[in-house]
């Protein structure tokens, strides 16, 4: 691009970009659907879309509602099968239910027989002394094994209740996999290459998992990904769903909007929503958090404090009756003293 | 009146003294007005409050109803009330101080490592340097270490200067205090804040100028003007006293009461009672929507509105009256179509015009035009006169001739609104910045205000009796920032994303299909007409036979000079020297992703594309009329092979479905990964049926072509899609409730036609038959269902994007870029180092892009 054109394109100065990028992304919204299951027919896992999804990233919700990874593989793996189901089976989550063939259950003693699927722990490769020496981790519960079966004796408790729930626990406990992983799907790539998609997401185990491409794990969570990789990824990976979210409903909103939004969201270096717990709710100005929510609260604190008020955002100068400084309210004439004087005498 | 220029608004609480230094008035009298219905003195509609009854003066100023500003009172309380409101601060000074010295629980020295810190947020008397964004950062951070502090103090047992043990303090919301399960009345409260050091109030970062503790404890209670609660009479000349009036009653009666009991030396219990009535009174004073005790109500059981009710929310004064603005010069009715007006003009009723006006700033060189306006006595004339003193005079037949002679430089005359004058239309949603544009007046007769069809995109509006308003500009400043920013000419590309936002529409497009298809002429009258629509007065280049080719005819409106290629499919568009040469002008050229708009507006400007657009849509709308754009039953009776096709289709999706069925329930399909065999089911006879719907529009596409109009309009993408028209002649489809079959109902069933575990796909919501053809019962029950679920939805977005929009906006309206095109805050701390990366204007992306 020529200079020239160049300046022909740049924006303005003074330009209330901020509110353009709200207005363009709000707009759409509008458009938007409010459903969490969309794409049907295709085996994949499920995450929020939508509306909701979109909500859930400007809120900086802690946790989306479905964390979900992609995981790709480092260049000798991604194109064999095996070496990738390898590393599949360490990521599942397999618990102890998943690995039984027959429980036996018994109230009266509070104690139950496992026995296990010799195919589905070799399928996992894992040994029942794995699964009794996990079993033994948990609070008063004993594990031994014999023969092919497992002998769980857990604590005496008041009420079958208790004991029901302590079995229920027992076969609830991971054997093996990644915490906080629920399941996991190879999936391959238009270039035959495997990759694979979870829902639940660990980030920091993952990244231990040799045969991995470090650089190629993705993480819908933006905390995660702050707290690994810094705020700098976070925004991206911020901007990078809002836009996919936008575009899977067949919208188009400019990347600049999107990008200003999540810088908005990151640039004092922590994750913050764009609501009253975060941007609005930590602005200078008492009156601009006064009117948007939580009216009184604000008012008091700001008198406890003896709070000032700058006057210099949209909202107070609205609220006081002031011109605004943005856009062409920010450019002020000045005139030389003497230039008045020459021109009243004319 | 001119606001006086406010630079900073600093929020203190108010001093017991600085109350009574403010007061015109103590107030003594738990009553309003006498049997005379005059007010009483000391009651609390005092005159020194100022006055609302017309006829009386205020005893403190001597101004009437217009001119008294209104006065504030007090109210001596006998026994201190915790201020709500403050009960949450006063508790954390409870536990951040020692229960016996008072001091802060720190040593002298961790109050020193505190205070440079905390000093930065008391000292803001220097203003944050605009350009410095680390200061912003630091006091976030210093935020959060004051958090720190006080979580320390909590924890603290033991006071360090003498040694005392700390009690375990509690709050019982809203505004009662235990020291180790004895009650800490509101005296005692206020004994030991007082005693807390100015000094180690600054180490928690309370400015003790701004706020002395024991000012939370209120001995005084301030008394707003009878102008912030005036009393309406109501028709039978009965007063009715606003809320907080009544409020004031009750706390002054009790106030009284007490003050009566405990100079008879009542028993304790009694005065705590009554003690303990008077905080529940003031509580509610404050705010009447405290957690944890019960609403005051008026004699009609509706809750009173008191202070905190009287800022809050959408309807508080914040809200609705201060960042609400009304105005003046306005007006609003209902829209409609007027294809002669230009997309930069709005069409505005006579009646308006008359009444809106537009002022005349009288200066030496318009003297004489200024004095023509004031000699008309009809329609445009001048309304009022604003003399050089600011006074407003309306014009009349008497004082015409007389103010006439007056008018000189220095005054400003008010003209009724005539063509050419610019002004603001609006209409709400206000969802972006297009939805407020400038058009120039052009006054009409009728009663509604008329825009061009294609002005209605940015509006979001239509003609089925939308409202819109309109404004005009007052200062000359106003109209030129209007005539040069926000004029829709201006704003054909929207800022969303830099494509054009005003383009052809609908018929238009068809129109413009049917000019410019290959094989399209038109004879010598025909052209002429054309021609003469656009306002081009010569005719195009004649075929060999005497006729014109439309391509011909449409080069007409191109510039000499345009030269263009357009590849999409088949369509291979080629515009060389200001002539189609070959292809068809899609909807992808001039309709709302108009690239030819696109390319008139980057290289000719705004006012050739808008030339550009309205000639096209009227020589389009010409074609369009003589050929003639119309449905008729005949064409939703499909052709016998559509038929057998639809049949094929619906069949052969049922078989397929019950085979997946069968083989669910021998268990011998494969489940998808990740999903259990039942959900693969469920997914892939979703699928099959889906797969109904696009063969079917596949059959239409096939057999039916662009001489039945509604395939034609999905076709050239001017209106509807394929889709619609299968719905409409084929068949509805799969419905969805949740987006899945619907599934809940009766066991087994979803309506009780049906057998049970039907699995055949009608059970399940699968409609095959048309809107055409009617629906069958069950059918039209299960459309039903789809269709109350996407309104239900469909009202629930517009809820929640308008609520996530407010909140983008809140977050992001300070915004700005800066000289150096960073993007900045309100308190100069930097967002982005370049916008967007680039610096470059969103409405000009796509023009920088292409």
């Amino acid at each position: 691009m020529s200079e020239t054109e160049k300046t022909q394109f740049t924006v303005v100065p003074g330009e209330a970009v901020g509110t353009v990028a709200a207005q363009s992304i709000g707009e759409q919204s509008t458009q938007m659907i409010l459903r969490t299951f969309h794409a049907a027919g295709i085996a994949s896992v499920v995450t929020t879309k939508g509306l909701p999804r979109l909500i859930e990233l400007i809120d900086a919700r802690k946790k989306p509602k479905f964390p979900t990874m992609q995981i790709s593989m480092e260049k000798g793996v991604e194109s064999k099968y095996e070496k990738v189901r390898d590393i599949w089976r360490k990521l599942e989550d397999v618990k102890v239910k998943s690995l039984k063939l027959n429980v036996d259950e018994d109230f009266r003693t509070s104690s139950m027989v496992i026995t296990l699927d010799p195919e589905k722990l070799s399928f996992f490769e894992l040994t029942a002394r794995q699964v009794v020496s996990k079993l033994s981790k948990l609070e008063g519960v004993e594990a031994e094994l014999d023969g092919g079966a497992i002998k769980v004796k857990a604590k005496k408790k008041e009420g079958i209740k208790a004991t029901r729930t302590t079995f229920v626990n027992i076969l609830d406990t991971s054997v093996s996999g990644v915490p906080g992983i629920n399941k996991a799907l190879i999936q391959q790539n238009d270039d035959g290459t495997y990759y694979i998609t979870t829902s639940g997401s660990n980030m920091e185990e993952v990244l231990k998992i040799d045969g991995v491409d470090k650089k190629g794990v993705y993480s819908n969570n933006p905390f995660e990904v702050a707290r690994i990789y810094g705020v700098e990824a976070a925004r991206n990976l911020i901007a990078n769903e809002l836009l996919t979210t936008i575009k899977e409903e067949g919208l188009t909103v400019s990347f600049r909007h999107i990008g200003l939004l999540a810088d908005a969201m990151t640039y004092t270096g922590t994750i913050r929503s764009a609501g009253r717990h975060g941007i609005a709710g930590d602005k200078d100005s008492v009156l601009a958090r006064a009117a948007y929510e939580e009216t009184v609260k604000h008012f008091i604190n700001a008198s406890v404090f003896g709070e000032k008020d700058q006057l210099k955002g949209v909202a107070e100068n609205i609220l006081i009756g002031k011109q605004i400084g943005l856009g062409t309210g920010r450019i002020k004439l000045a005139v030389k003293k003497e230039d008045i004087k020459k021109l009243s005498e004319k | 009146m001119q606001a006086e220029a406010i630079d900073f608004i600093r929020f203190t609480t108010v001093s017991p003294t600085t109350i009574k230094k403010m007061s015109v008035a103590k107030l003594i009298v738990p009553d309003t007005y006498n049997e005379d219905g005059y007010p009483i003195d000391g009651g609390l509609v005092d005159q020194r409050l100022g006055v609302i009854d017309p006829g009386l003066k205020c005893k403190t100023c001597g101004g009437r109803v217009k001119t008294c500003p209104g006065h504030f009172g007090h109210i001596e309380l006998v026994r201190p009330v915790v201020h709500p409101e403050f009960a949450k601060t006063v508790y954390l000074l409870l536990q951040a101080t020692c229960s016996n010295c008072h001091k802060l629980l720190l040593t002298t020295d961790q109050i020193a490592d505190a205070q440079p810190l905390i000093k930065s947020i008391v000292q803001s008397e220097e203003v944050i340097d605009e350009a410095n964004a680390a200061s912003v950062l630091t006091t976030i951070e210093e935020e959060d270490r004051r958090m720190l502090l006080i979580k320390k103090l909590k924890a603290v047992k033991k006071c360090p200067h003498c040694q005392t043990q700390q009690p375990k303090i509690k709050l019982e919301r809203p505004t009662f205090f235990y020291v180790n399960g004895t009650k800490l009345k509101p005296d005692e409260l206020r004994d030991w804040l007082s005693k807390i050091p100015d000094e180690d109030l600054k180490g928690l970062g309370i400015d003790p100028l701004a706020t002395r503790p024991e000012w939370l404890i209120l001995t005084v209670l301030f008394v707003p003007p009878v102008n912030v609660r005036p009393s309406i009479t109501l028709e039978s000349g009965e007063r009715s006293e606003d809320d907080l009036t009544h409020k004031l009653v009750d706390i002054m009666r009790i106030n009284q009461r007490l003050e009566q009991d405990i100079d008879a030396g009542a028993p304790q219990i009694i005065i705590d009672d009554l003690w303990e009535l008077l905080q529940y009174q003031v509580t509610t004073y404050f705010n009447n929507e405290t957690p944890g005790i019960p609403v005051a109500r008026h004699r009609s059981t509706r809750p009173l509105k008191t202070l905190a009710q009287r800022l809050k929310g959408k309807e508080g004064r914040l809200r609705y009256n201060l960042s609400g603005k009304r105005v003046n010069f306005s007006a609003r009715t209902v829209i409609s179509v007027d294809a002669s007006l230009t997309i930069n003009q709005v069409g505005v009723p006579k009646k308006i015009a008359e009444n809106l006006t537009i002022p005349i700033y009288v200066t030496l060189w318009n003297v004489d035009e200024a004095k023509k306006f004031l000699e008309n006595k009809t329609y445009p004339t001048v309304l009022n006169v604003i003399t050089k003193e600011g006074i407003r005079k309306r014009i009349t037949e008497a004082n015409r001739e007389e103010i006439i002679k007056l008018v000189e430089p220095g005054y400003i005359l008010e003209r009724q609104l005539i063509d050419g004058d610019i002004s603001l239309l609006n209409r709400q949603p206000t969802l972006h910045r297009l939805s407020i544009m400038a058009h120039t007046v052009k006054v009409l007769p009728g009663r509604t205000m008329r825009i061009h069809v294609s002005a209605t995109v940015p509006y979001n509006a239509d003609f089925d009796g939308d409202e819109m308003n309109l404004h005009v500009p007052q200062s000359l400043e106003a109209q030129a920032e209007s005539r040069y920013l926000m004029q829709p000419k201006d704003l054909m590309l929207t800022p969303r994303d830099g494509s054009p936002i005003m383009a052809l529409e609908e018929d238009q497009i068809i129109g413009i299909y049917m000019l410019t298809r290959d094989g399209s002429v038109f004879d010598k009258e025909e052209t002429s007409i054309l021609m003469s629509s656009v306002g081009i007065y010569e005719m195009p280049e004649p075929e060999k036979n005497g006729m014109y080719s439309g391509k011909a005819i449409f080069s007409m409106m191109l510039p000499k000079t345009l030269d263009y290629d357009y590849k999409a499919g088949q369509n291979h568009v080629s515009i060389k020297k200001g002539k189609l040469v070959s292809g068809l002008i899609s909807e992808k050229l001039v309709g709302s992703n108009g690239l030819l708009m696109l390319k008139a507006f980057e290289d000719y400007g705004s006012d050739y594309a808008m030339d550009f657009l309205i000639n096209m849509a009227k020589m389009a709308l010409r074609v369009t009329a003589k050929a003639g754009i119309t449905i008729s039953v005949k064409d939703y009776y499909n052709p016998d092979v559509v038929n057998k096709e639809k049949d094929a289709i619906v069949r052969d999706v049922e078989a397929k479905a019950a085979e997946l069925a069968t083989r669910f329930k021998e268990k011998k399909l494969d489940s998808l990964p990740g999903y259990t065999m039942k959900e693969t089911l469920e997914i892939e006879i979703m699928a099959e049926l889906e797969e109904a719907r696009s063969m079917a529009s596949m059959s239409l596409n096939k057999h039916i072509g662009p001489e039945n109009r509604t395939q034609l309009m999905a076709m050239v993408k001017a209106r509807g899609n394929i889709l619609n028209f299968v719905q409409t002649s084929m068949l509805l489809g799969q419905q969805a409730v949740r987006g899945r079959r619907p599934s809940r109902g009766y066991k087994g069933r979803i309506l009780p036609y049906l057998k049970r575990n039907d699995k055949s796909p009608l059970a399940r919501g699968f409609v095959e038959s048309s809107f055409f053809d009617g629906l069958k019962p069950i059918e039209f029950f299960m459309h039903a269902m789809g269709s109350r679920d996407s309104a239900m939805s469909k009202s629930l977005v517009t809820a929640q994007s308008g609520y996530l929009q407010r909140r983008l906006i809140n977050a992001m309206q300070d915004f700005y870029v800066d000289e150096n095109l960073s993007v900045k805050d309100a308190s100069g701390a930097l967002i982005e180092a370049l916008y967007g990366g680039d610096g470059i204007d969103p409405t000009k992306e796509r023009l920088a892009r292409e």
